[in-house]
């Protein structure tokens, strides 16, 4: 099910992303990035084009649905996490190394080399495949991409005390770069709200405070339901601080959450609903017939 | 079960754990020297967003982008309208640009190497060199969706560079420079 839901999001994303457009830029402004910079020039030459972008395009949402139905899921999850891994290195190679789509590439990876298509898929389906027996199967690969994307907040916090050290709390601080990040058409979104925050200078150590002590509780979600409750909910709300304050929004992080969700409890909840909804409805139906027969 | 089976589970079992441990140590050992030296390595992210916090005296440039239309009317032009892939990296790019960051590769594009060479080095490229032709495919993107006879239709892109820096919360709009790029 983590499998559908994640690959289903990406595939979304890119369906709505025009790749023949980013075909249209000057390969000159280009910087390929890390593991990037290993293609040669002519390479890049060939593919950014119109043409080009338009079978990798082509290309990645082929697998990425074989992917999100779980057909043929250990070739096709396998070669969207690299598709998709190469379209996020060629965004980068734009612009900056931004790291919100980052853990949606790594859960990529995970489901890739993990028996992803065992249960909710195609395959299994067409196949009459027997799910595997043993916890750890199943049970680690969502140990582990809860741990990516928990590390992905985790990191961030004590980084951000590394280099800044404690004049991160300075009441200056947050509406300052949430204003450098609304000044320009250049973003994403041009929402002019951290044009308050001054304002609120006062309380503004304490909200980043509470930002970085969520960060570095996050790997609590994890392992407690409770914890997740708490933290999950949290950071809808500071992403879409970041949205409407900052323009800066990270919506492959907010997609991954679905990491935590117990599929198969969720899904035998909703039978159980849709059961006891049914009997209602027989039950009514019953009582209809009776009605009938005593006035016949 | 018989003997066997167990026997063959027990082997699928343990083929999945060294998999896994693979795994585990494939994805967290880079992210982990990421972290260590805060450093980004593409594809493993030190999640380096917003670590340096906001200086208000340090002040900031920043960039609007706008195009004047054929009949003279200058209008916004948000570039993530035009290149939606660029989805949250479209102002690190028109800095990058304006930097030229480009050149300054261990190994630039071969184009730029012959800019450089043309130059006499990278100290004495002018700042925004490729700028122009960034400009341009932007104004062309635009262009393409609108019909020949569009009163819209661009003929020209500019790129207005303004600074802040009064070291308060206000008097955000100094412009320092602008670049024009004709279609």
């Amino acid at each position: 099910m983590i499998r559908a839901v994640i690959c289903s999001f990406v595939l979304y994303e890119i369906l709505l992303t025009d790749f023949i457009d980013l075909g249209r830029l000057p390969i000159t402004v280009m910087r390929p990035q890390g593991a990037m910079q290993l293609l040669p020039w002519r390479f890049y030459d060939v593919l950014l084009t119109p043409g080009g972008m338009l079978i990798f395009k082509c290309v990645l949402i082929i697998s990425l649905i074989g992917a999100t139905v779980g057909y043929l899921t250990s070739i096709t999850t396998k070669s969207a996490a690299l598709l998709f891994l190469f379209f996020e290195g060629l965004v980068r190679s734009f612009g900056h190394f931004n790291h919100d789509e980052m853990p949606v590439v790594y859960i990529l990876f995970v489901l890739a080399f993990t028996p992803s298509g065992d249960a909710f898929s195609l395959d299994s389906w067409l196949r009459h495949a027997r799910a595997r027996t043993g916890d750890i199967a199943y049970g680690y690969p969502i140990l582990l991409m809860r741990s990516l994307l928990a590390w992905s907040y985790f990191s961030s916090a004590p980084i951000k005390l590394r280099v800044a050290g404690l004049g991160y709390f300075r009441p200056d601080n947050l509406p300052t770069l949430a204003i450098m990040h609304s000044l320009d058409n250049l973003h994403d979104t041009h929402y002019k709200l951290a044009f308050w925050l001054p304002k609120f200078r006062g309380v503004m150590p304490f909200v980043v405070a509470a930002v970085v002590l969520w960060e570095l509780l996050f790997p609590l979600a994890i392992f407690s339901k409770l914890a997740r409750r708490v933290i999950l909910p949290f950071g809808i709300v500071f992403h879409l601080g970041t949205l409407f304050f900052m323009n800066v929004f990270f919506p492959f992080h907010l997609a991954a959450y679905a990491v935590f969700i117990d599929w198969p409890r969720l899904v035998s909840r909703i039978s159980a609903v849709r059961l006891f909804q049914k009997g209602k409805g027989l039950r009514g139906k019953a009582r209809n017939i009776n009605a009938v027969i005593r006035t016949d | 079960m018989t003997e066997r089976a167990q026997a063959l589970n027990a082997t699928r079992e343990r083929y999945l754990l060294t998999r896994y441990a693979a795994l585990t140590v494939a994805l967290f050992v880079p992210l982990l020297l990421a972290f260590a030296l805060v450093r980004n390595f593409y594809p493993f992210a030190a999640s380096t967003v917003m670590m340096a916090g906001g200086d208000l005296q340090a002040g900031r440039t920043y960039y609007v982008m706008r195009g004047e239309t054929s009949t003279g009317e200058s209008i916004d032009l948000s570039p993530i309208e035009l290149t939606n892939a660029l989805s949250g990296r479209a102002w690190s790019l028109v800095g990058g640009t304006v930097t030229n960051k480009s050149f300054r590769l261990s190994s630039p594009h071969p184009a730029n190497v012959v800019l450089l060479e043309a130059a006499g080095g990278i100290e004495k490229l002018p700042p925004a060199s490729r700028l122009p032709d960034l400009l341009r495919s932007w104004g062309t993107i635009y262009n393409l969706r609108l019909s020949p006879s569009s009163p819209q239709r661009l003929q020209a892109v500019i790129l207005d560079c303004y600074r802040w820096d009064s070291g308060r919360y206000s008097d955000y709009q100094h412009l320092v420079q602008s670049w024009r790029a004709e279609l």
